[in-house]
């Protein structure tokens, strides 16, 4: 049932009652109006037993009068000698008083019934008796109802000698009416039914009168006195029900209500009921005032309960948005802010700073996780030092981490990130044990009102950090445009195409670039150079290899790149004999399986040079397990060139030590031959001249030029390999 | 208790023994008459009372008489003339339509003394009162029954008309001339003690004939014995009449008795009366 209003309730209540009394009232007045109507009958019943004995008084009135006239002597004499019978009629017989003035005709028959004499005109009476007397008869004349009575007249007392009979005739409606007080027939309306002329035994003329009962006064004004009483009662009553019924609302309903907005604004955080009740009733209600109490004390308690589940849900909600490890802010929290920020639609100066520990993995796999989990804290406690206390870190996994700063720009941004990098550099990771340096890259991408979306520019971020991880790469990078093309970093469809070949290696497609033996420039093995090739759509290594870095993919991606050099040699797609150099990954040099699977590679290609190209990096990290894997490379017949040389640390005690044939000048180096200044091609030719002093052969990359590749061998390049020579390119 | 206190018990107590007997006579085909009768010794003289004018023979003077005369021994007959009304019980209204006569009166007292004189051996005495001492001195004064053996007349009055001798003489005129003419109009005329007196002509003057002077006349002339008892006080007779009567006739006067006799005066009345009849 659905709830309803006390306000509506008390309404249906106070109309219930009404119409209860109003129910009441109309039951009263119909009972009133039975009661009358019973009492009418019983008076119509009255007025009929009263002008019965009003027709029995008439008579025995008329009978005594008509017996005294019977017996009074002078009627015997005129029964006996009847000459002066008409003055006795007319004058004797009252002015002796025998009877009354109202009788309207007196007459005497003889013992035959006929008239003595005819009747006065004035006073008619009937000519003969219709029947035996004593008689009563009811007659209707032409001027009304009459009433006689015929009696016989004795001489002797004892009725034994008739001499005649005796008639007197009275007017019947006036002599009913002096025959009694009627209280219930109303005479006035009396009628006699009979039809002029005739008559009937005065017995049976009740069954021809017609009368009304007399209206009762008392009855009526009772009636009157009553229905005024009952209507007065029910209107004071009503008035009474009304007046209840705003003193329902004030004293009652008023409160209520005002109560329950009370109790509704407790839906409101923090809502409490006041100490004092609403001025909506004069009358304090101790009921409701208790209530009042009870629900505050509730309330306060629910309170007090809610602040403490907000401060758990606090508790727990920032939990759940911190890094248990580092105590930053979470991933979930990152997605969050970024919501909300652009909820807030305040992405007009953001700077969106990613950063990322280099060589993490190689820390990670090196030293334990232990050690790396220490290197992530001391660098969040690093980039919070550095950071502004509004500006939050969130740990976005791994070794990667975030920061939004509002309102800035590229130049602030660029102070934060410096500051970022000068306190990593500052703190002491020795102490963990670490003897390379632990250094971050930042990657920043700025919103300065040119509405990019929030994907966008982290997708931005995303690039520049990739970009300052790639080697020779400074180590804060904004994003520029021409990053575009590495969009395939965060693209969804070059990273498919990096899973789908780690799948399926038949979509990795090797390009071959020739590395030519100096002086005489003659082609000494290739470098495979992987592609993918995707959707009929050929990916390069500048979208394959970011992708394969950020998600670590680097061993799962070599030994494919392996798998697809062996497809192309067992194929013959190189000509026979020609060696061929792969370039194998830090992680996947201190991997076995990648190690067996290219010694597996030598082995199944006897005859064929096989260099393979790492970098520094394995070298740094695990230099043991990557220099027993190497040893393992060379023993099986591969020779070892030490790639992207002079993009990183380039460490001068590990050249002295590291187990390679050939160092791989990165093509920075080998550019400073031509564009660096004085003192950085005499630093080139001194690197050089040590490299080869360290019994290495050198490889130049990107010679491009007859200049360049003449200053490189000139300064003791035995290999040299660039566009000067041939592109890479698909074997025929 | 006095000697009368003494007598009236006693006469109660003998009234008590007395029977009294209603009595009719028919005196034509439409008239009967009713009386009392009460017999009595055969050796004493029975009396025949006559009451006063327009009364029946229960009118106290009478009947307490009938019942004093017939406890003495003495056959009573007490009738009450019809005055032309068949059974009549009632005394009779002086406004009634007197049609009855003298005549009428004297004829019945005839009957009636036939009817007494075949019951009773004796002598009858004739006893009156007030008017019906007039009828019986009528009567006695026409041809009476042999048998008539006394008379008694009681307060008798001197006339019936309020008039002076004149007035009376043109009325009694009158009066004839209607009776003469057969004029049936019924007059009414201050007669007796009726101030409203309606009669036929043939009745009022069969009594205006009896004129004072016509009943000083009978009562002197009458053959049988007579008295005439008068009232000291009675106050219904004219002035000087009582002397008159004196004059001719043996007057009884009972001192402080009305015309009716009542009271303590019945007893001197019905001493009187018992006195003169056991003197016959």
């Amino acid at each position: 049932m659905k709830p309803q209003s006390i306000a509506r309730l008390a309404s249906l209540f106070i109309l219930a009652v009404a119409g209860f009394i109003l129910m009441m009232g109309g039951y009263l007045w119909l009972e009133i109006e039975r009661v009358s109507k019973e009492i009418q009958a019983r008076e119509a019943h009255s007025a009929r037993v009263e002008v019965v004995e009003g027709l029995a008084e008439m008579r025995r009135r008329a009978l005594d009068m008509a017996q005294t006239l019977a017996l009074w002597d002078e009627t015997r004499q005129q029964l006996a000698f009847s000459e002066y019978y008409t003055l006795w009629r007319d004058d004797r017989v009252r002015d002796a008083g025998m009877v009354s003035n109202r009788v309207e005709g007196v007459a005497l028959y003889d013992k035959r019934g006929r008239i003595l004499a005819p009747a006065h005109k004035d006073r008619p009476m009937l000519s003969e008796l219709p029947g035996r007397a004593p008689l009563a008869l009811l007659q209707q004349d032409r001027d009304g109802g009459h009433f006689s009575l015929f009696l016989p007249v004795y001489a002797d007392p004892e009725g034994q000698i008739l001499l005649g009979h005796v008639g007197i005739k009275f007017n019947f409606l006036a002599e009913l009416r002096r025959a009694r007080t009627y209280q219930f027939a109303d005479l006035e309306h009396l009628r006699v039914t009979l039809t002029a002329g005739s008559s009937i035994d005065l017995e049976r003329a009740g069954d021809h009168l017609s009368f009304a009962t007399r209206s009762n006064p008392d009855l009526a004004a009772f009636h009157d006195l009553f229905r005024a009483s009952l209507l007065r009662l029910v209107i004071v009553v009503l008035v009474l029900l009304f007046l209840a019924a705003v003193l329902l609302v004030r004293l009652l309903v008023r409160p209520l209500r005002a109560f329950s907005l009370e109790i509704d604004a407790l839906r409101e955080p923090g809502g409490s009921l006041p100490q004092q009740p609403a001025q909506a009733s004069p009358l304090p209600i101790l009921e409701l005032d208790n209530m009042r109490r009870s629900f505050n004390d509730y309330q306060a308690r629910l309170a007090e309960l809610h602040t403490n589940l907000e401060q758990n849900s606090r508790d727990f909600h920032d939990q759940a948005r911190r890094d248990a490890l580092t105590g930053s802010y979470n991933r979930r929290a990152f997605d969050e802010d970024w919501k909300t920020l652009g909820e807030d639609r305040r992405l007009g100066r953001v700077a969106l700073l990613l950063f990322d520990c280099d060589h993490f993995k190689a820390i990670n796999d090196t030293y334990g996780h232990q050690v790396g989990d220490v290197v992530i804290q001391t660098i969040a406690g690093a980039l919070h030092t550095a950071l502004r206390a509004n500006d939050r870190l969130y740990r976005l996994g791994g070794d990667e981490f975030a920061t939004i700063l509002r309102d800035a720009d590229a130049h602030r941004a660029e102070m934060v990130a410096e500051r970022c990098i000068e306190h990593v550099l500052s703190q002491d990771f020795r102490q963990y044990g670490l003897s390379e340096p632990t250094t971050i890259s930042i990657g920043i991408a700025l919103s300065e009102g040119e509405g990019i979306s929030l994907h966008e520019l982290q997708k931005r971020a995303d690039l520049a950090m990739y970009t300052a991880k790639r080697p020779g790469s400074r180590k804060l990078v904004f994003y520029s445009e021409d990053m575009g093309g590495m969009a395939a970093l965060v693209g969804n469809r070059e990273i498919s195409a990096v899973f789908q070949a780690i799948e399926n290696p038949d979509l990795i497609e090797l390009h071959y670039q020739s590395v030519m033996r100096l002086p005489m420039s003659t082609k000494e093995y290739v470098e495979a150079l992987t592609r993918i090739r995707f959707e009929g759509e050929l990916i390069g290594p500048d979208a394959i290899f970011p992708i394969v870095q950020a998600r670590n993919l680097d061993m799962e991606f070599d030994l494919a790149v392996l798998r697809a050099l062996d497809r192309d040699l067992t194929q013959n797609r190189l000509p026979a004999g020609q060696g061929v150099s792969v370039n194998l990954s830090a992680p996947s040099v201190v991997n076995s399986k990648v190690v067996d699977a290219l010694t597996a590679i030598i082995r199944a290609h006897p005859g064929r040079k096989i260099v393979a190209e790492i970098t520094e990096t394995a070298l740094i990290t695990q230099i043991d397990v990557a220099s027993d894997n190497i040893r393992r490379l060379r023993d099986a017949g591969c020779l070892v060139a030490l790639d992207d040389f002079g993009s990183g640390y380039s460490s001068l005690r590990y050249l002295a030590s590291m187990p390679v044939d050939l160092v791989k000048f990165d093509i920075s180096m080998v550019h400073l031959l031509e564009s660096g200044d004085r003192r950085q091609q005499l630093m080139m030719e001194d690197i050089s001249s040590l490299v080869v002093t360290a019994g290495y052969q050198m490889v130049a990359e990107g010679v491009e030029t007859r200049e360049l590749l003449d200053k490189v061998i000139g300064l003791g390049f035995s290999h040299a390999q660039g566009y000067y020579f041939d592109r890479p390119q698909a074997p025929e | 208790m006095t000697l009368k206190g003494v007598l009236l018990l006693a006469l109660c107590w003998i009234s008590l023994a007395a029977h009294a007997t209603p009595v009719e006579l028919k005196l034509s085909g439409k008239l009967l008459a009713k009386a009392e009768y009460r017999e009595g010794a055969p050796s004493k003289p029975a009396v025949l009372f006559l009451h006063g004018f327009l009364q029946t023979h229960e009118f106290p003077t009478i009947h307490r008489l009938i019942g004093g005369v017939a406890d003495s021994g003495h056959t009573v007959l007490a009738p009450t003339l019809s005055l032309g009304i068949t059974h009549r019980r009632q005394s009779l209204a002086c406004e009634a339509i007197h049609t009855h006569t003298m005549k009428d009166a004297l004829r019945e007292i005839d009957a009636w003394v036939k009817w007494l004189k075949a019951r009773h051996n004796g002598p009858i005495i004739l006893v009156g009162h007030s008017s019906g001492s007039v009828e019986a001195l009528a009567y006695l004064s026409g041809k009476p029954d042999p048998a008539i053996g006394g008379f008694i007349g009681i307060s008798i009055v001197e006339g019936r008309i309020k008039m002076n001798a004149v007035e009376t003489a043109r009325l009694i005129k009158e009066m004839r001339l209607a009776v003469k003419t057969g004029t049936p109009r019924v007059t009414t005329q201050q007669f007796s003690f009726c101030q409203k007196y309606q009669a036929t002509p043939a009745s009022l003057l069969s009594y205006l004939e009896w004129t004072p002077q016509r009943v000083l006349d009978a009562a002197a002339t009458l053959a049988p014995p007579n008295l005439f008892i008068m009232g000291g006080r009675d106050d219904r007779l004219g002035e000087g009449w009582v002397g008159e009567l004196k004059k001719r006739n043996r007057v009884i006067i009972i001192e402080g008795a009305n015309h009716f006799m009542d009271g303590e005066h019945e007893f001197d009345l019905l001493d009187v009366i018992l006195n003169e009849l056991n003197t016959r």
